[in-house]
């Protein structure tokens, strides 16, 4: 035994973790892409073309076998195997070759959307996963709830009439809200509005959005708008978008007057020895990190300092309402201020 | 009552909450501060709650300074683990010569006279109460220092300061700075460290907290690291210096428990845990007077004797079992033989031995009797003179006689660093497991807080062994 | 000098003469239930303490209590038990400790609640004393900390803080037992109902919430007509809270 080669005990030992890694490294992972591709069932696949037309019958395209094949990541014999099944259980039809739902179909795929925005919904108010998530997760999630957990899912959530992005989410009895508003390159200069929704998809696109920090349910005011870029104030900051990119947002006007509080920071630019009255949190900060702010007195009109400044740089300590609170700076950073 | 009407409650409350929108929390939580703060107007007079207390923000500027902060803080940590350690070793000395020099002979004299049955003596005297005398001897002497010292500093509200100024470290690997304390806490005990979890109120940070706890040090591994660094790593240097660097050494293995808790929090953040909500909040409480006597008392009860209690349930039959094993016969060998062989290839391969594996198998009760077991089934394999007896824990004043069993044992450098390292990398004790299994209430979390470290602790060891070997 | 404070009042007459007598755990058959609820860091446990003469761990950490601690005290031969509840700034969010504490005021029907608020943050701890006041009209706010407040010359009106909140209002500094006799008296007299409560309720809601809020409260009025928190509920509903709407269905909360 102890006249072994520890060289050989570290070959195995390095060998047996390169063969682990290569098999369960996250998503790329070949466990994960061999138990992808035995799940690609003939129910998934359905599900996902009766999405793919409702989305292009909504926004008034036209779609025929060859678009569907190009959307699709299935294997095309399995896209038109699939194709003929719908076509026998009247979830769809040809007309001549364009490919339209059937009252059973559309039902069907509201059902499928219903549970993709509610589990994004849930996603973004229970859970910690962050954004750029939010989307897959809710992809494999949609075929895998049946209507009761569906309900029972909604239910929790408190029925919510919006996911995440801003897009309805359609009742159990089909009811579907409308999105107000219209698209951010579409509107004069002046016009004070709130985002109601930001598309996430095409997926550059929405994480360029991400990026800039742009939030359903923030207050714009647009500054300039040309063929060239667009540009809005929002939450204290200055926003400049391509107008492709600003297509992807849609903002309702808001026609009652509203004061626009200018000179809006945020708490995390505070200086020592400056204090500040909060005007509200951003509506970026959600669910229990939002309820909690609020909980510890972070409410319009408190009155704001910084009482200590942390030796590592952050969290700062806050003075609100008597008490010495420390928040992170991602937390500060939601929390619009004006100073004084 | 109406099933139909409430049906219709529940529907119309749906209804409207569509028509209200998203913003009922905020306004509610608006208009209830708007209320507060009308009331207050009207009663608080010569309202100063603006500001905080003169004394209190003083106390705070200097605790949070860039330049005292971490000075003051490291001072306070280091002379809490400095008075535990040092102050213990009286009180342990004493209540060792009580319950294992006095009470332990006259208690077999005992037996002997009343005509107990040989095996029974031995299964209750030599296996349970002696592992029970055990633990309490080395147990309780740190626990009663440590965690009365913890609690006044918490009283006081100087360690929310801790947490403050240490966030923005435990941010990095996505934790909580109030980690800093439960990881200090587990310095004393890892299972009181995850009870004190509870002051971390979000659910990711908490269960980090609790998954990592066990990389602190805690009291029952500071002696074994002790004496083997002193016998091991003290010996290759002059004596003049030996101490030094065996207490280098053992801070060494401490400090690479805390790059492994940062390392693993961060992992767990990334994979994992990722889903779990997370919210931060830290307040920082006004600083109050602590009273001593109460929370010498309170610290006592609340802490150190459920702990103490928790770990002499568990450490009973961990007694009875060393003494079966080591006396149980199997052909020609005892059962703690057979294992020890079958386990002593595997040993090898991690830099280690039969026994010690065997010994920290059957002391998951409590680390406390690492030491004791090991020098058994040692002086039981090698068959040198020494010991109390089979299936007898002991240990010896002299460090000289230690180190012979070990090295009659086969015990080389390689040896000791790894049980150095497999000390520091092993399941939690069992009373740390039973605790997070009641924090977490999860089979699930609480077996990978078992299990995590063990293989990281095989991993190390493997890797310390193979390159040593190729090296040396 | 605490001790000494201790020992005098526990062996004044005033104090006996009343017949308290401290039952820590032991609450067997008791007549009442109390509840203790407050912010963190308010020595609500001290108040748990001095009441019940437990020596129940009370560190200066928000959020000690997770677990909740139960203790008695017998008073002119009533027997209450007392339950202290787990700090929390609000009972409006989902956490694990606003969530128990919520659920013991209103299912566990304290007969009398006892907020504990710190003098020196009287607006701050405001925020859930008047969520309490919507769920349960027997309450008494202890004024705790006033050794503090008396310190950092914030005086307060006592007569208008109670005439406003509709609930008696006793200063304590329950670490030198101070305040504790009139506290646990004015409890008694809440307990067995010479004393009732006509407590504030939250005002100046803005206009759509509040008209939400009615429409919910007359249909919940007509279903359960003698609930005490109709508007709670209503509050909860809109957020949809599925303990309350489960509550409702199992008639739980009636």
């Amino acid at each position: 035994m102890s006249n072994y080669n520890p060289i050989w005990a570290l070959a195995i030992f390095f060998f047996a973790v390169i063969v682990l890694f290569i098999f369960f490294q996250p998503v790329k992972g070949w466990f994960w892409i061999l138990k992808k591709y035995f799940k690609n069932n003939e129910k998934t696949i359905i599900e996902d073309i009766l999405k793919q037309l409702y989305h292009f019958e909504n926004s008034g395209n036209k779609v025929n076998m060859k678009t569907l094949v190009q959307v699709l990541e299935y294997k095309n014999s399995s896209i038109v195997e699939a194709v003929k099944k719908m076509t026998i259980n009247h979830l769809i039809y040809f007309e001549s070759d364009i490919l339209k739902l059937s009252e059973k179909g559309r039902d069907y795929a509201l059902r499928i959307v219903r549970v993709h925005r509610l589990w994004e919904r849930y996603l973004a108010d229970k859970t910690g996963f962050s954004k750029t998530e939010w989307h897959n997760r809710a992809e494999m999630m949609e075929h895998k709830l049946n209507d009761d957990q569906t309900n029972m899912l909604a239910t929790r959530l408190g029925n919510p009439k919006y996911d995440p992005h801003g897009d309805p989410i359609p009742t159990k009895t089909g009811k579907i809200a409308q999105i107000k508003g219209t698209e951010l390159p579409l509107l004069p200069v002046n016009t004070v509005g709130i985002i109601t929704h930001i598309e996430d998809e095409p997926q550059v696109i929405y994480k360029q959005i991400l990026a800039e920090n742009i939030h359903i349910g923030s207050l714009i005011k647009v500054i300039e708008n040309n063929t060239t870029r667009i540009v809005f104030h929002s939450e204290g900051e200055a926003f400049k978008l391509a107008p492709i990119v600003a297509a992807n947002l849609t903002v309702a006007p808001i026609e009652k007057e509203v004061i626009v509080e200018d000179n809006i920071a945020r708490l995390s630019s505070l200086k020592e020895d400056e204090t500040a009255k909060i005007i509200g949190i951003s509506k970026e900060s959600r669910g229990e990190s939002r309820r909690r702010l609020l909980d510890l007195g972070f409410v319009k009109g408190a009155q704001v300092s910084i009482d200590l400044l942390n030796p590592l740089g952050e969290p700062h300590a806050y003075l609100i309402k008597g008490t010495s609170i420390a928040l992170r700076k991602n937390q500060a950073s939601k929390i619009l201020i004006k100073k004084k | 009552m109406n099933q139909k009407n409430i049906d219709h409650i529940i529907e119309l409350s749906n209804e409207l909450r569509w028509q209200i929108g998203d913003d009922f929390h905020d306004t509610l939580t608006e208009s209830m501060y708007a209320n507060a703060s009308n009331i207050v107007k009207n009663t608080v007079q010569n309202d100063n709650s603006k500001k905080r207390f003169q004394l209190d923000s003083k106390i705070d500027q200097i605790v949070t300074s860039k330049s005292f902060g971490f000075p003051i803080m490291f001072l306070i940590l280091g002379l809490v683990l400095w008075l535990t350690i040092i102050g213990a070793n009286y009180p342990s000395s004493l209540l060792a010569n009580l319950l294992l020099d006095t009470i332990y002979p006259s208690l077999k004299s005992l037996a002997l006279n009343i005509g107990m049955p040989w095996w029974l003596t031995g299964f209750l005297i030599d296996g349970v109460y002696l592992a029970v005398a055990w633990v309490i001897a080395v147990m309780l002497p740190p626990m009663a220092i440590f965690f009365p010292l913890f609690t006044l500093l918490e009283d006081f509200g100087y360690l929310p300061r801790v947490a403050f100024n240490l966030d923005a470290l435990f941010k990095k690997s996505g934790a909580h700075g109030k980690q800093a304390l439960t990881m200090s806490m587990g310095f004393g005990c890892n299972a009181a460290g995850v009870i004190a979890t509870r002051i971390i109120d979000s659910p990711r940070e908490r269960l980090i907290a609790i998954l990592t706890n066990n990389f602190s040090l805690c009291n029952g591994r500071w002696p074994t690291q002790i004496l083997i660094a002193t016998i091991f790593i003290g010996a290759l240097v002059p004596k003049s210096v030996s101490s030094l660097v065996a207490l280098f050494a053992v801070i060494g293995i401490a400090v690479l428990g805390m790059v492994f808790m940062f390392g693993v929090s961060w992992a767990l953040s990334k994979t994992v845990l990722k889903g779990e909500v997370s919210t931060f909040n830290l307040e920082l409480p006004p600083y109050r007077p602590p009273r001593f006597w109460k929370t010498l008392y309170t610290s006592l009860i609340d802490r150190t004797l459920i702990v103490l209690w928790r770990a002499i349930v568990f450490a009973a039959p961990a007694g009875a079992v060393i003494w079966l094993i080591s006396n149980i016969n199997i052909g020609n060998e005892s059962l703690a033989i057979w294992i020890i062989q079958s386990f002593d290839g595997f040993g090898f391969l991690l830099g280690l031995n039969g026994v010690i594996l065997l010994a920290y198998i059957v002391a998951i009760p409590a680390n406390e009797i690492v030491i004791p077991t090991i020098l058994m089934l040692t002086v039981m394999v090698t068959g040198i003179a020494g010991g109390e007896g089979t299936g007898v824990l002991f240990e010896l004043d002299s460090i000289t006689d230690t180190a012979h069993i070990l090295k009659a044992g086969g015990w080389t450098l390689l040896t000791a660093i790894n049980l150095m390292l497999f000390s520091l990398l092993h399941n939690p004790c069992s009373t740390t497991i039973y605790t997070i299994y009641k924090e977490t209430k999860s089979v699930k979390w609480t077996a990978f807080a078992s299990i995590m470290p063990i293989i990281i602790g095989f991993i190390v060891t493997f890797l310390v062994a193979q390159f040593w070997r190729l090296l040396a | 000098m605490e001790t000494k404070l201790n020992s005098t009042c526990e062996t004044c007459t005033h104090f006996n003469a009343n017949g308290l007598k401290k039952l820590g755990i032991h609450t067997h058959n008791f007549d009442f239930v109390v509840a203790l609820a407050g912010n963190p860091n308010t020595g609500k446990s001290t108040v748990f303490n001095a009441l019940t003469g437990l020596k129940q761990h009370t560190g200066n950490w928000p959020g000690k209590t997770v677990i909740r601690a139960e203790g008695g005290f017998e008073y002119k031969t009533r027997k209450y038990k007392l339950v202290d509840l787990p700090g929390t700034y609000s009972l409006l969010s989902t956490s694990e400790d606003e969530e128990a504490a919520r659920n013991f005021l209103l299912f566990g029907k304290p007969n009398v609640t006892v907020i504990v608020v710190d003098a020196n943050r009287l607006e701050r701890n405001l925020n859930l004393v008047l969520q309490i006041l919507e769920i349960t009209d027997k309450a008494v706010l202890c004024l705790n900390l006033m050794d503090e407040a008396k310190r950092n010359h914030v005086s307060i009106d006592v007569r208008t803080l109670s005439r406003n909140l509709g609930i008696p209002v006793v200063p304590t500094s329950a670490r030198f037992n101070q305040g504790i006799p009139e506290l646990i008296h004015t409890i008694s007299e809440i307990a067995n109902g010479t004393l009732v409560c006509k407590p504030y309720r939250i005002q100046n809601i803005p206009q759509n919430i509040e008209k939400a809020i009615k429409v919910l409260v007359t249909e919940i009025k007509k279903e359960f007509p003698h609930i005490p928190n109709s508007r709670w509920i209503a509050f909860r509903l809109l957020e949809g809270d599925t303990h309350i709407i489960n509550a409702l269905r199992s008639g739980e909360l009636v």
